[in-house]
C-alpha cells in the first residue's frame, strides 16, 4: 500500500462530512491565497508539478530557438544587419560583434540542454507519468519533489540575468572548457556570465537529483499490486534508468562546476596550468590541467545524453504499440537495451576527447566501448520495426511523431558511427558533422519524441485532445524543415566546415558553402515560426479543445484508467495489475485490447480460446 | 481519404532515404564533399570514411525502406484483420544483435592501425617546426640552421607556414594561453592545442600546394579570425624561402625593394578625392 | 483508505461524485470541476498561460521590424566636454566633418588630403562577407569591432583586450619607421596591418591581398586625419571672439588652409622624415657588443633598467600611462577635482553671477563624468616590454628596434636615445636586447624552461 502525504492544507480527517466546497473555512482573502498558492504554486502533486515544468520548458524552448536562429542568421549571412538584435550594435549599423556570437551559440546550447530537454524529460513527463503508470497516488516524496521544481528558478534567474551582466552571458561554448571559460580575461563572457552560468548549472544539478532520488524511490516502492518491474511500461522503465543514469553521474558535473568556480573565484589552479597568460593578464594560480575538466565534465554530459533520450525512447515504444495496436516486439531485450546504454554510457565519455591531447591509447579503448554501444540502440530501432510491423497503424499526429522519432534516430545513431572511427574523427571533429549527428538524436529524436508524447499525454493532462488537423500540420512542417536545416549539415562537416565560426567564408576551403547555409538558415526560420501553430493549438486546446474521456486512445497503460485530469490521488481507486502494459488485439476478446487493470478472467477466456 | 491520407505520410518517410541519398550526390557534385588530400595517411582516413559511409548508407536505405514499407501497409485503412499478437522473436534478437556486434567490432578492429599510425607512431625525429596557438594567431618557429629550438637562429613567423612535400614532418604543438586546435583540412590532420602541454603532430604531404590552418577549438571571440595558412613546396624552394624569411627577420636596413613590397601597390595617390566646400 | 474494488464498469464522472457516493471527502483544490455548460474542464493556472502570453507580447513589442540605421561615426566626446562645447556647437562640428569626410558607408575627403578615393570605398561601406565579389566593406570585416566604426578604438570588443586598440583619431602612432613626432608613411601602416603586433590583440593580416591591405592602411589614414580635423575644429572654438557668437566660420580659408592642410601636410612629410639608420658594421664582434651593448643598458645615458628593470623583465616602473589612457585619467582627475573644489564652494556667499557659474561648473562636471563613463575606456596603465620574452610589439627584425631605440615610442613613456646615445651605440643596445631571451646565467644556451615570468 502506498503512503499518502497529506498535500492540502483542506483535507479533513474525518469521511463522514458532506463534499461541500471545503473553502468554507478560508473564507478570508489571506487563507484564499494561501490555498491558491499551495495548490497551485507551490503545490506538491506531482501532475502539479509536472505542468509547472512543461510550462515553463516550453517557454525556454522559445527563447533556446530564438538563440539558434541568431545563430543562423550570422552563419548564412555574416556581418549583415541582424533582425532585432541589430539594434544592439546600433553604431556598426547593425553588424553583430564576434564576442556576441560566441554568446549566442553557447546559450543556445546551455538553454536547450540545460533548461529545456533535461527537465521536459525529467521533470514534466517523469513527473506526470510515473505514479500514473505505476498506480500510485503520487510521488514518494512530494515536498522534495516540489522543491526540484523550485529548484529550477534560481537556475532560470542565473541564466536569465547571465544575458544582462557586464560582459554578456558565458561565451565559451556549452562545454566551457578551461582555460578559456577559467580564466575571466579570455573573453567577455568569462567574467560575471562564466560564473553566473556555473551557478544556474549547479541549482539545474541539484533539481535533476531531487527529482531523480524521487523517481528511483518511487518505481522501486510505490508500484501498484501485481506490478511486477518487467509488467513496467517502457516509459517508465526508460525514466528509471534515467533516473539512475542522473544519480551516479550528476555529482561529478556538479564537483567539477565547484572547482570551476573555486578558480574563477577564489584563485585555485584545478585547470589551470603553470604560467598561463591570456590577453596579457597576470597568470594566476597553476599546476593544473585544462585536460580534467574535460575528463570530468564528460563523464557526467555523455550519460547526459542518455537521460536526453531514453525517456523519448521510452515514451515513442509506448506510443507505438498503442497506434499499432500490437505488442511491443521484444519486451525484455528493449529493458536490456536501455540498461545496457546506461551502463556502457559511463564508459564512453572519451570519444569527446579524441583530439584533445589525451593519450591516444586512451582514445582506442573508448572507440571500442563506443562501437559497441551502437548495438543496443540498433537493437532497439529493429525492436521498433519489429512493433509496426503487422500493426493495425492509426497515423494520429502523436503517432506521426513517435514513427518520425524512429526514422530521425536511425540517421543520428548511424552518424555516430563516423565519429566513433577514431581516424575519421581527426576529420570530422568539431565540425558541422558533430552538431547534424546531435541535432538529429536530440531535436529530430527527442524532441519528435516529446512532441508525441504532448499529443499523446495531453488529453489526460488537461481533459481534452489537440487538434488533430493542425497537429499534422505541425509535423509535416517540422519534419521538411528540420530535414532541410540538419541533414545537409552532414555533407557541410564533410568538408570540413568548423563549428563556433562567426564567419568561415574567408577560408578557401568553405567560401563556396554560404548558399547551402542560407537555405538551411531559411528551413531553420521556417521551422521556428511553424511552433506558432502548435504553440496556438496547445493553449486553444487546453479550453476549447473536444473534451477527452478517460482513453481517448484505447491505451494499455494505468494513466488511462484515471479520469481526464486525474484528481489528487489519481485513481477511483487502487489500481490492480494483471499482466503487461502491450495487451493490444489480443485474440478471443472483444475489443481490439486489455488493459493491464482488466481483471484476468478474460485473459483466460483469450488464453483458452487461443489454445483451440 | 483515409487511404490517401495514409499515402501521403508513408510516401513522406519514403523521402527520407531517397533525398538522403540524393544530398549525398547532389552535394559532391558542387564540390560539397570532402577536401582534396595531399597527405600520406589521408587515404586511409577517407578509405574508412567510405567504408563507414556505404556501410551506414546500406543500413539507412534498408530500415527507412522498412519502416515507409510497414506504414505503407499496415495503415489501418489498408489492413483487414487485428494486429498481429507476436511478443517478440526469440530468433529474430539473436540474429539482430549478433550481426550487428559483428560488423561493429569488426570495424572497431580495421581502424586501429590507422589511428596509430596518426597518432601514435612519432617519427624519432627533431621537430620541423614549433607551431604556437595564441589568441588569435598561429605563431611559428623553425628551428634553424642548428636544428634546435630555441637559440638566436630561429625564424620567428606567423600564420605563414611553410614545409617541404614528401618528407616526415614533426610538428610541435603548443598554446599560450587557452584552447586551440591545429586543423588542416587538406593533411587529414586535428589536434588540440593545450595549453601546458607540448603535443607532437606528424604527416607526410604528397603533393605542392597552398591550403588552410583552420581553428578547430573555441578560444574566445576571434576564433573564426585564427587562419592560417601552410605551404607545400620542394626542400630547395623551402629551404630558400627559410632564408629569405631569415634575412628578412635579421634586417639592419630598409631595402629599396622591401620598400616597394611593404607600401603595396603604390605609394602616392593618384587620384584625386572628391572635394567638398 | 481506498477500497480495492474494480470499478471499470463504473463511470464516475469526477472524483469528487465517486468520493461522495463512498463517503469520503475530497481535498480541495479539485483538479476537475464541471463548467457551466457541463463540459469538464481542468481548472488549470492561468498564471502560465498568462505568463506565456506576456512574454510573446514582450517579444512582439520589443522586437520592431525593420533595419537598423547604417552606421554612423561618433563624435569625440571626451574632447567635446573637456572643450566645454554647447550642444548646437557639437552639432556645427558634426556637420562640418560631414560634409568633409562623409559618413562610414560614403566617406569622402578633401583634395588636399591626398588620399586615394578608389581605396576608401574598397575599405568603407556594410559588409556582407558572403557575397561574393563584392566591392567594399573591408574596414568593417576586419576592423571594426576592435578600433570601433569612427576609429576611436572603442568598438564592442576593445573593452575586453588589453592593450586596448589604437584610437586614430589624435593621428598619434607607436610603430613607425619615422622620427618620434613624425606621422607614420603608407609603408608603416602596412607592415602593421601585415605583421600585426605580437603580444598584443592586432592580429596579423598578411593572409589578405596587397589590394585589401592598402585599403585598409589608406582608410586608417582617412580616420585618422578625420579625427585630428575633429579634434582641431573643437580646440579652436577657445580661440573665437565674441562676435562669432560661439559659431566657427565655415569659408573655404578657415575650414581648409587652416585646419585641414595642417594635418594633411604632417602626413605627407612622413615619407621625408624616415629615420636614417646607419649599416651595422658587417665584421662586428657580436659578442663585444652584446657586452657593450649591456654596459650601456645599465648605463646612466641610456638609462634603461630605470623602465625595463635590472632584471630585464618590464618591472622597473609599473605606474606609468600611454598618452590615449592619460587624456581619460587626466579628464578624471579633472572631474575629481573640479567636484571637490565645488563641493567646498558655498552659494550662500556668492552673488547672482558667481551662483550662476557654480551651477555652470557643476553642470559641466556632471555631464563630464557622464561622458567618461559612457565614452571611454576606463584607463589602464602600460607596462614596459619584458625584454626576456623575445616578443615586440612593433616586430622583432634589429631594424625595428633600432627604430623604437632612436626615437621612443610615440605616445608612450618610451623616450627617444637621438641625440644622448650615438647610432653605433644604438646597434650594441640592440644586439643586447636580441641576446636576452637566449641569456641565461649569462650564457647563451638552447632552450630552457624560461628563467623570466611569463610577461609579455
Amino acid at each position: 500500500m502506498s503512503t499518502v502525504e497529506s498535500t492540502s492544507p483542506a483535507v479533513q480527517e474525518s469521511p463522514q462530512t458532506s463534499v461541500a466546497p471545503s473553502h468554507s473555512h478560508a473564507a478570508s482573502t489571506a487563507g484564499r491565497l494561501s490555498t491558491f498558492l499551495s495548490t497551485y504554486v507551490f503545490s506538491k502533486d506531482h501532475k502539479v508539478i509536472g505542468l509547472q515544468f512543461l510550462f515553463s520548458t516550453l517557454l525556454w524552448f522559445l527563447v533556446g530557438g530564438l538563440l539558434a536562429l541568431a545563430v543562423r542568421w550570422q552563419v548564412a549571412w555574416p556581418w549583415s544587419d541582424v533582425p532585432v538584435l541589430g539594434k544592439l550594435f546600433a553604431q556598426q549599423g547593425g553588424q553583430m560583434a564576434p564576442e556576441f556570437y560566441t554568446m549566442l551559440f553557447t546559450m543556445h546550447a546551455t538553454v536547450m540542454i540545460f533548461l529545456v530537454i533535461i527537465p521536459i524529460l525529467a521533470g514534466a513527463f517523469g513527473n506526470f507519468l510515473i505514479p500514473l503508470m505505476i498506480g500510485a497516488d503520487d510521488m514518494a516524496f512530494p515536498t522534495l519533489n516540489m522543491l526540484s521544481y523550485w529548484f529550477m528558478w534560481p537556475a532560470f534567474i542565473a541564466f536569465g540575468a547571465s544575458f544582462f551582466v557586464e560582459g554578456g552571458a558565458a561565451s565559451s561554448g556549452w562545454t566551457s572548457y578551461p582555460t578559456l571559460a577559467t580564466n575571466v580575461n579570455s573573453s567577455p563572457g568569462s567574467g560575471w556570465g562564466q560564473t553566473l552560468w556555473l551557478v544556474g548549472l549547479t541549482f539545474v544539478g541539484v533539481s535533476s537529483m531531487l527529482g531523480s532520488v524521487n523517481y528511483m524511490t518511487t518505481i522501486i516502492l510505490m508500484r501498484a499490486p501485481g506490478m511486477t518491474m518487467f509488467r513496467l511500461p517502457m516509459t517508465i522503465w526508460a525514466m528509471f534508468i534515467t533516473a539512475v543514469l542522473q544519480a551516479f553521474a550528476l555529482p561529478v558535473l556538479t564537483a567539477a562546476g565547484f572547482m570551476q568556480l573555486a578558480d574563477r573565484t577564489i584563485g585555485t589552479g584545478f585547470f589551470s596550468p603553470e604560467g598561463n597568460i591570456v590577453n596579457n593578464a597576470m597568470a594566476g594560480a597553476g599546476g593544473g590541467q585544462p585536460l580534467l575538466w574535460q575528463h570530468l565534465f564528460w563523464f557526467y554530459s555523455h550519460p547526459a545524453v542518455y537521460i536526453m533520450i531514453l525517456p523519448a525512447m521510452g515514451m515513442v515504444s509506448d506510443i507505438l504499440t498503442t497506434f499499432a495496436r500490437k505488442p511491443l516486439f521484444g519486451y525484455r531485450p528493449m529493458v536490456y537495451s536501455v540498461a545496457g546504454i546506461a551502463g556502457l554510457g559511463f564508459i564512453v565519455w572519451g570519444h569527446h576527447m579524441f583530439m584533445s591531447g589525451m593519450n591516444p591509447a586512451l582514445g582506442v579503448t573508448f572507440m571500442v566501448s563506443t562501437m559497441m554501444i551502437a548495438l543496443p540502440s540498433a537493437v532497439k530501432t529493429f525492436n521498433w520495426l519489429g512493433t509496426i510491423w503487422g500493426g493495425r497503424i492509426q497515423l494520429t499526429t502523436s503517432m506521426l511523431f513517435a514513427l518520425s522519432f524512429v526514422s530521425m534516430f536511425i540517421i543520428g545513431g548511424l552518424s555516430g558511427i563516423f565519429m566513433a572511427a577514431t581516424p575519421v574523427d581527426i576529420f570530422i571533429h568539431d565540425t558541422y558533422f558533430i552538431v547534424a549527428h546531435f541535432h538529429y538524436v536530440l531535436f529530430a529524436g527527442t524532441a519528435m519524441g516529446v512532441w508525441a508524447a504532448i499529443y499523446f499525454w495531453f488529453p489526460k493532462m488537461f481533459g481534452r485532445t489537440m487538434n488533430e488537423f493542425w497537429g499534422k500540420v505541425h509535423f509535416f512542417l517540422t519534419f521538411v524543415f528540420l530535414n532541410g536545416t540538419f541533414f545537409t549539415m552532414h555533407i557541410l562537416g564533410a568538408v570540413g566546415f568548423p563549428r563556433r565560426l562567426a564567419d568561415a567564408y574567408h577560408y578557401e576551403t568553405f567560401h563556396h558553402l554560404q548558399p547551402l547555409n542560407a537555405f538551411m538558415t531559411y528551413c531553420a526560420i521556417g521551422m521556428v515560426a511553424t511552433q506558432i501553430i502548435f504553440a496556438v493549438n496547445f493553449f486553444w486546446s487546453m479550453f476549447y479543445g473536444p473534451v477527452a474521456g478517460r482513453n481517448p486512445w484505447g491505451a494499455n497503460t494505468l494513466e488511462w484508467t484515471a479520469p481526464s485530469p486525474p484528481g489528487h490521488g489519481n485513481f477511483d481507486y487502487q489500481p490492480v495489475v494483471y499482466r503487461g502494459p502491450y495487451e493490444y488485439s489480443v485474440p478471443g476478446i472483444e475489443g481490439d485490447h486489455l488493459m493491464q487493470t482488466d481483471p484476468p478472467n478474460q485473459a483466460a477466456a483469450a488464453a483458452a480460446a487461443a489454445a483451440h | 481519404m483515409k487511404r490517401f491520407a495514409a499515402v501521403f505520410w508513408s510516401l513522406l518517410f519514403l523521402s527520407v532515404p531517397v533525398l538522403g541519398v540524393a544530398t549525398f550526390i547532389v552535394g559532391p557534385a558542387y564540390d560539397i564533399w570532402l577536401p582534396r588530400d595531399v597527405s600520406e595517411h589521408g587515404a586511409a582516413v577517407d578509405g574508412l570514411f567510405y567504408f563507414i559511409l556505404a556501410l551506414t548508407g546500406v543500413v539507412f536505405i534498408a530500415t527507412e525502406m522498412v519502416l515507409f514499407w510497414f506504414i505503407w501497409k499496415y495503415d489501418e485503412s489498408k489492413s483487414n484483420g487485428p494486429g498481429r499478437y507476436v511478443h517478440g522473436s526469440h530468433t529474430l534478437e539473436v540474429v539482430w544483435t549478433i550481426i550487428p556486434a559483428a560488423v561493429l567490432l569488426f570495424l572497431a578492429i580495421y581502424q586501429m592501425n590507422t589511428w596509430a599510425d596518426v597518432k601514435m607512431r612519432r617519427p624519432n625525429m627533431t621537430p620541423t617546426v614549433e607551431v604556437v596557438g595564441r589568441q588569435f594567431e598561429w605563431r611559428l618557429r623553425y628551428p634553424g640552421r642548428d636544428g634546435m629550438l630555441g637559440t638566436p637562429d630561429d625564424l620567428h613567423l606567423v600564420n605563414d607556414l611553410h614545409l617541404p612535400i614528401d618528407e616526415d614532418i614533426l610538428i610541435q604543438l603548443k598554446s599560450m594561453d587557452v584552447l586551440h586546435s591545429f586543423f588542416l583540412p587538406n593533411v587529414r590532420i586535428k589536434q588540440d592545442a593545450v595549453p601546458g602541454m607540448k603535443i607532437p603532430v606528424w604527416f607526410k604531404a604528397r603533393e605542392e600546394g597552398v591550403f588552410d590552418i583552420v581553428c578547430a577549438e573555441l578560444c574566445g571571440w576571434g576564433h573564426y579570425k585564427m587562419k592560417g595558412r601552410v605551404t607545400f613546396e620542394p626542400r630547395e624552394a623551402f629551404e630558400r624561402w627559410l632564408e629569405r624569411k631569415y634575412a628578412e627577420q635579421e634586417a639592419t636596413q630598409p631595402r629599396d625593394s622591401e620598400m616597394a613590397m611593404a607600401s603595396g601597390v603604390v605609394s602616392h595617390p593618384t587620384q584625386i578625392a572628391k572635394n567638398q566646400p | 483508505m481506498k477500497m480495492l474494488v474494480r470499478t471499470l464498469d463504473m463511470e464516475y464522472e469526477t472524483v469528487s461524485a465517486f468520493a461522495a457516493q463512498a463517503g469520503f471527502k475530497t481535498p480541495s483544490g479539485d483538479l476537475i470541476r464541471r463548467d457551466t455548460r457541463g463540459h469538464l474542464s481542468s481548472g488549470l493556472f492561468p498564471v502560465w498561460v498568462l505568463g506565456g502570453v506576456a512574454v510573446v507580447l514582450l517579444l512582439l513589442t520589443t522586437t520592431g521590424c525593420g533595419k537598423t540605421a547604417a552606421a554612423s561615426y561618433r563624435l569625440n566626446m571626451v574632447e567635446s566636454a573637456k572643450q566645454r562645447l554647447k550642444p548646437e556647437q557639437e552639432q556645427q562640428v558634426a556637420t562640418i566633418l560631414a560634409a568633409l569626410f562623409g559618413t562610414p558607408d560614403e566617406p569622402i575627403a578633401p583634395s588636399e588630403c591626398g588620399l586615394d578615393a578608389a581605396k576608401l570605398h574598397l575599405a568603407a561601406g556594410p559588409v556582407r562577407s558572403d557575397i561574393v565579389g563584392r566591392k567594399n566593406g573591408l574596414y568593417r570585416e576586419h576592423c571594426a569591432h576592435c578600433h570601433g566604426v569612427t576609429g576611436d578604438g572603442m568598438g564592442p570588443t576593445a573593452a575586453f583586450l588589453n592593450p586596448y586598440p589604437r584610437d586614430y583619431r589624435p593621428g598619434v602612432f607607436k610603430f613607425k619607421s619615422t622620427e618620434r613626432a613624425d606621422k607614420p608613411t603608407h609603408a608603416d601602416l602596412v607592415m602593421v596591418l601585415r605583421n600585426g603586433l605580437a603580444g598584443s590583440s592586432m592580429p596579423s593580416f598578411a593572409l589578405l591581398s596587397d589590394a585589401k591591405i592598402d585599403a585598409l592602411s589608406e582608410y586608417v589614414k582617412y580616420l585618422s586625419i578625420r579625427g585630428e580635423v575633429e579634434l582641431a575644429l573643437m580646440r579652436a572654438f577657445f580661440e573665437l571672439d565674441d562676435e562669432d557668437q560661439g559659431r566657427l566660420p565655415e569659408d573655404r580659408e578657415f575650414l581648409i588652409e587652416e585646419i585641414v592642410l595642417p594635418v594633411a601636410e604632417a602626413w605627407q612629410a612622413a615619407e621625408d622624415a624616415l629615420i636614417d639608420v646607419p649599416e651595422m658594421a658587417a665584421d662586428i664582434d657580436m659578442a663585444a657588443s652584446i657586452a657593450k651593448g649591456k654596459e650601456l643598458f645599465y648605463g646612466n645615458k641610456a638609462n634603461c633598467v630605470k623602465c625595463h628593470g635590472v632584471t630585464g623583465l618590464g618591472d622597473g616602473q609599473v605606474n606609468d600611462y600611454d598618452d590615449w589612457n592619460k587624456v581619460v585619467l587626466q579628464a578624471h582627475k579633472t572631474v575629481q577635482g573640479g567636484l571637490e573644489q565645488a563641493g567646498e564652494a558655498s552659494t550662500w556667499d556668492m552673488d547672482a553671477d558667481e551662483a550662476d557659474e557654480h551651477r555652470a561648473e557643476l553642470a559641466w562636471l556632471d555631464r563630464f563624468q557622464k561622458v567618461l563613463d559612457g565614452n571611454a575606456l576606463p584607463p589602464r596603465t602600460i607596462r614596459p616590454r619584458n625584454l626576456r620574452q623575445g616578443i615586440y610589439r612593433g616586430g622583432m627584425r634589429p631594424l625595428d628596434l633600432y627604430y623604437r631605440i632612436h626615437a621612443g615610442i610615440n605616445g608612450a613613456p618610451m623616450p627617444a636615445a637621438k641625440g644622448t646615445v650615438p647610432p653605433e651605440d644604438i646597434w650594441h643596445i640592440v644586439n643586447y636586447i636580441r641576446s636576452l631571451p637566449y641569456d641565461f646565467n649569462g650564457t647563451l644556451g638552447v632552450d630552457k624552461p624560461m628563467v623570466a615570468r611569463d610577461r609579455l
